[in-house]
This record gives C-alpha cells, sequence and structure tokens, in this order.
C-alpha cells in the first residue's frame, strides 16, 4: 500500500454496546484487498462483533467503517440485502437444510439470493469444485462429516462469488484434521483474490498458517501481527478460549510459567499430554487432537 | 422473473405442507367465521328484501269519516303524503271498493247497502315508522276516530326486531369467531417462522431481497384466508339449496331469493385473503422478523 491508498477494509474508533454494555470500544483496523486475517480471542473478546458489523447485523455506536467505497453505517435497512449480496458469510452451525442435498442446499441459496434456474445450473457445479464437493453433490448433510458440511457452508457463501468473505468460528465444531482442511480451503480462495477475514480461537490452526493475526480482548484490539509480529502467537495462548473443564487449571497455570514468546513447538508442550486430560482422554486418541477445544 | 415467482411460491407450499395441522384449523376457522358473517349478512339482507315487499302488505287501511266531501279527501291525502315514512297513497273510493267487494263475494252482498266509507291506502317506506304515521293518521280531522286507522303492527314490528337481532347475532358471533381465526392465522404463521428458521438465516445470509423472505407468510397467510372464504362461500350455497328444498314443500311460503353464487365467492375469499395478509403481518411484526 502507498502511503495515500486507501485500505480495502478500514473501522476507525469504533464502539459497539450491547444493552450499555461495551463490546466493542474504539476499534481501529485496516484490511488490504486480498488480504487473509484471523481475529483471535476469547469468546466476548468482540472478534464476532467486528464482523457483524460488516454484514449489519449489528450496528455501531460511535466511528466509521469503509468498505471498498461504502460507508457501512450509512446503509439502511433496505440496503442490507444488497450489502450481503457482496459478502460471503460463514457461520459456525453450517445452518443447512438436512432435507435438500449438498448441491441442492446451494442451489436454494443461489434461488434465495435471486439467480435463474440456467445461472444455477452453471454455477452450482463451479462452487461445488471450489471446494472439493463434486463427489458428494448428491449426500444429505447427515451423510457429510463436520468438514465437508462446513465446505458446503463455504460454498454457499460463494453462491455471489463475493471479494470479500467473512467466517466466524468456521472450525468452532470440528476436530483439528478437519479444521486444518476447512483454513486451507479458505487459504485457497484467498489465494485467488478473496479477501478473508476469519474469527477463530483455534490456536494450532492459526499457527500453521501463519496468516496476520489480530488478537482482541474485552472489546479492543490488543495485537496485531501485520505491525507487532512478535507478541504473535503468544496472545492466542494467552487468550485460549473455552477450555475444557478439567484443563482450565492446566491452561491457566502453563500460560502464568511460561509467558511471552512461546513458538509454535513450545505451543504443542504446552498443550502436550498434561495429567488431567491425558487420563481422561480415550486411550487410543493422539493427545494434539486435544490441545485444540 | 419467473424463477422468483416460482421460488416464492415454492416457499409458501413448503410452509403451508410443513403446519398442514395448524393450517388447516385456520382456515377451518376462517371458513366458519365468515360462512358465519356472510350467512347473517345474506338473512339480514333478506329479510330487508323481504319486509320491503312486505310493506305494500303491511299496507295501513284509513277510514274516514262519512260524509267526507273530495276537497276533503284530496286535503288529507296530500297531508298524508307529507308524513316521514310514507311512499305512497291510495284514495279508494267507497263505491269503487263495494263494487269490488260485490264481484269477489256475490252472495253477501246480494241485496245489501254499500256499508263502506272512503278510505285511503297507504303504503310505508320505512317499517319502523309505522306507529308514528299511525298516530298522526288518527290525529286528522277526517279520519273515523272508531278504529279508522288499521295495520299490522306487531308483524312490522316483529321484522323490525328480527333485523335489529341480525345485527347484534352478527356483530358478536361474528367478531368471536374473527378473532379465533386471527389468534390462529397468527400462531401458524408464527410457527412457519419458527420451523423455516434455518431457511429464514440463509436467505438473510446471501443477501435474499426483503420480498423473497417475507412474501411467502403473507402468501401463506392469504391462501389461509382466501381458502376459508371459499370453504365459507361452498357451505352457504349448500345451505341456501338445503333450505329452498326445505321451503319447497311449504307451498304457503315464499320462496328463497336467488344466492349471488359468483359474487359471494368472489367477496368471501377476497375478505378472507385479505384478513389472512393482515393477521400474517402482524405476526411478522410482533415477532420483529428484521432483517438482521
Amino acid at each position: 500500500m502507498t502511503e495515500f491508498s486507501t485500505p480495502y477494509l478500514r473501522f476507525q474508533n469504533v464502539s459497539v454496546n450491547y444493552a450499555k454494555h461495551p463490546a466493542l470500544s474504539e476499534v481501529s483496523l485496516e484490511v488490504e484487498r486480498g488480504e487473509f486475517v484471523f481475529l483471535v480471542g476469547r469468546t466476548g473478546a468482540g472478534k464476532s462483533t467486528l464482523l457483524k458489523l460488516l454484514t449489519k447485523e449489528v450496528d455501531a455506536a460511535e466511528g466509521t467503517i469503509d468498505w471498498d467505497g461504502t460507508e457501512i453505517r450509512r446503509v439502511g435497512v433496505f440496503g442490507i440485502p444488497k450489502l450481503r449480496r457482496s459478502m460471503g458469510i460463514v457461520p459456525q452451525d453450517f445452518a443447512l437444510l438436512p432435507r435438500k442435498k449438498v448441491w441442492e442446499n446451494l442451489a436454494y441459496a443461489m434461488r434465495a439470493a435471486g439467480a435463474t434456474r440456467r445461472q444455477i445450473r452453471r454455477r452450482v457445479p463451479e462452487i461445488l469444485e471450489r471446494v472439493n464437493m463434486v463427489h458428494r453433490a448428491d449426500a444429505y448433510p447427515d451423510q457429510l462429516s463436520g468438514g465437508e458440511q462446513q465446505r458446503v457452508a463455504i460454498g454457499r457463501a460463494l453462491v455471489n462469488d463475493p471479494p470479500l468473505l467473512l467466517a466466524d468460528e468456521p472450525t468452532g465444531n470440528l476436530d483439528p484434521e478437519h479444521s486444518i482442511e476447512i483454513m486451507e480451503l479458505l487459504v485457497e480462495l484467498n489465494r485467488k483474490g478473496t479477501t478473508v477475514l476469519v474469527a477463530s480461537h483455534d490456536v494450532l490452526v492459526i499457527e500453521r498458517l501463519r496468516k496476520r493475526t489480530v488478537t482482541m480482548s474485552e472489546g479492543r484490539i490488543v495485537g496485531d501481527s501485520k505491525t507487532d509480529p512478535v507478541t504473535q502467537p503468544m496472545l492466542d495462548l494467552e487468550l485460549e478460549p473455552e477450555p475444557s473443564p478439567v484443563e482450565i487449571p492446566v491452561v491457566v497455570e502453563t500460560a502464568a510459567a511460561a509467558p511471552v514468546s512461546v513458538s509454535s513447538e513450545n505451543a504443542k508442550e504446552v498443550t502436550d499430554p498434561l495429567p488431567i486430560s491425558a487420563e481422561d482422554a480415550p486411550e487410543d486418541t493422539d493427545p494434539k487432537e486435544n490441545a485444540d477445544v | 422473473m419467473f424463477d422468483r415467482l416460482f421460488f416464492v411460491l415454492g416457499e409458501t407450499f413448503t410452509a403451508l405442507r410443513r403446519n398442514l395441522g395448524l393450517a388447516f384449523a385456520a382456515t377451518g376457522t376462517v371458513a366458519a367465521s365468515l360462512y358465519l358473517l356472510g350467512g347473517l349478512f345474506l338473512a339480514y339482507s333478506g329479510i330487508s328484501r323481504y319486509a320491503d315487499g312486505l310493506s305494500g302488505r303491511f299496507e295501513m287501511r284509513v277510514f274516514l269519516k262519512d260524509g267526507i266531501t273530495v276537497p276533503q279527501i284530496k286535503w288529507t291525502a296530500e297531508k298524508i303524503r307529507s308524513f316521514e315514512g310514507v311512499r305512497q297513497v291510495n284514495w279508494i273510493p267507497r263505491d269503487k271498493a263495494w263494487e269490488k267487494y260485490s264481484k269477489e263475494n256475490p252472495e253477501i252482498a246480494r241485496g245489501l247497502e254499500n256499508p263502506f266509507p272512503d278510505s285511503f291506502k297507504v303504503i310505508l317506506s320505512d317499517l319502523k315508522k309505522g306507529d308514528e304515521v299511525s298516530e298522526r293518521i288518527a290525529k286528522l280531522p277526517a279520519t273515523d276516530p272508531d278504529g279508522g286507522v288499521q295495520y299490522l303492527r306487531d308483524e312490522q314490528n316483529l321484522i323490525a326486531q328480527a333485523k335489529d337481532a341480525l345485527k347484534v347475532l352478527g356483530g358478536m358471533v361474528g367478531g368471536l369467531l374473527a378473532t379465533i381465526a386471527a389468534v390462529l392465522i397468527f400462531n401458524a404463521i408464527r410457527l412457519t417462522v419458527l420451523s423455516r428458521r434455518i431457511e429464514i438465516r440463509i436467505m438473510k445470509l446471501v443477501g435474499a431481497s426483503y420480498a423473497t423472505v417475507y412474501t411467502p407468510f403473507l402468501l401463506e397467510g392469504a391462501i389461509q384466508g382466501a381458502l376459508g372464504g371459499l370453504v365459507a362461500a361452498g357451505l352457504l350455497a349448500l345451505t341456501h339449496r338445503t333450505i329452498g328444498e326445505a321451503l319447497k314443500s311449504f307451498s304457503a311460503l315464499s320462496q328463497l331469493p336467488s344466492l349471488p353464487y359468483n359474487d359471494l365467492t368472489l367477496a368471501l375469499s377476497g375478505a378472507g385473503a385479505f384478513y389472512g395478509v393482515v393477521c400474517s403481518a402482524a405476526a411478522l411484526y410482533r415477532l420483529q422478523l428484521r432483517y438482521r
């Protein structure tokens, strides 16, 4: 970016309140076209709220949000559908129609968005190809693995061929193997030009992909690997979200024992076999798989 | 355009199919309330028409004193015509009256002198004014003070009361049933919204237009209402035919007026559809189904 160029996406001193409780406080963030950004932080840190500001699910109390020349706060109620058609949204819970096949789920979304039958016939196979689900096109959602279901959800987010993809905890319901698979798919889409914003607390996946990571805590941005690479990914570990009950004391203890610069190898050590979680884990389970919950 | 239309219609029928039981209940209640309201309206207009027809039969006979002159008769006729509620006043000269009676009953009339006085036949335009008109005629100087005014007071009052009762009954029972129908349509739409929350969410995720999201719910209400109206029209036609058949065996009674079936069907299904849309809109508003 040159000194005078405008960022693709810019939050400037944005604040959001939920029933007078501050959800975001004076957040400022800039994202370039074609960037891949992870928003990380504990539950309630404000990462989902940041995404919802873009989709107009939430209105900002203060500040400005510019996206590719559009001042999002100025988009009125009747402008929301058009706004949403220009971005792809991937929810955590897949939101697939259980009685429709994979291709029908995509076709349904396209029809809802106003596509003609001809457009659907042409586009659905393309999308299936992009998310590597051609071979499962005739399967029903309950016949798919979690990763496959999320692939379909990502495919649905692509029906409008959006330049911006927003994913809110896309791997929240997936095991580590499928989480990596999904993130790799998002990276692949990013490689083809789509700007991707992902809210996630999946430390291992974030570590592995080595993308820009913006860390949030209590409604504020407390770290950004683009401007402050040293602090990454330590902040992720400190903000390890929603650990299972048996792991809470261990995570807290480890984080306290090993404060700042922890590398990805260290991250494995931190979450590797621990007395309590190892006891609870099935014998044939790889302990690394339990590291991320 | 047709793709969008088919999509919206498909969504509507999917929604109806999902809550078939409640949709039936809502349609049935709309049908019952419209049947009752429509039936009462038809009965009311039938009785009104009947009463209007009867006003000729419920004429007043005004007998005049003996020895009244023609100018006095003319003056009295003009006076009666000026009373509110009077449509027509005809003078029946005593000679003409006797002549007619003698023709109809020659054996009785033979050898008798004409006992008839001069009289008026007064036809009312408003049955409710009967008593008032009667009292005013009785006070006129030419009117025979001893039973000079004769008319079917009780019968006229009965018809007026029947019309009032129908109005009240229609308002109360019809209103109650309409309220029940509103609650059922309202709940049917709310259940539909709940049962289709994934579809609604997907539509919002991909930026479906407001019309695409909301129209199926409004159409669902309209269809329930319109079907209720059709059923009500069918039931009314059936009832009309049944009563008509029953009346045929009583030749003394007049036949039912014909039912404007096409107009009735259009009116009832239109009213039902409008009612359904209003109830659906209320349900959507209550659910605050915002585009969020």
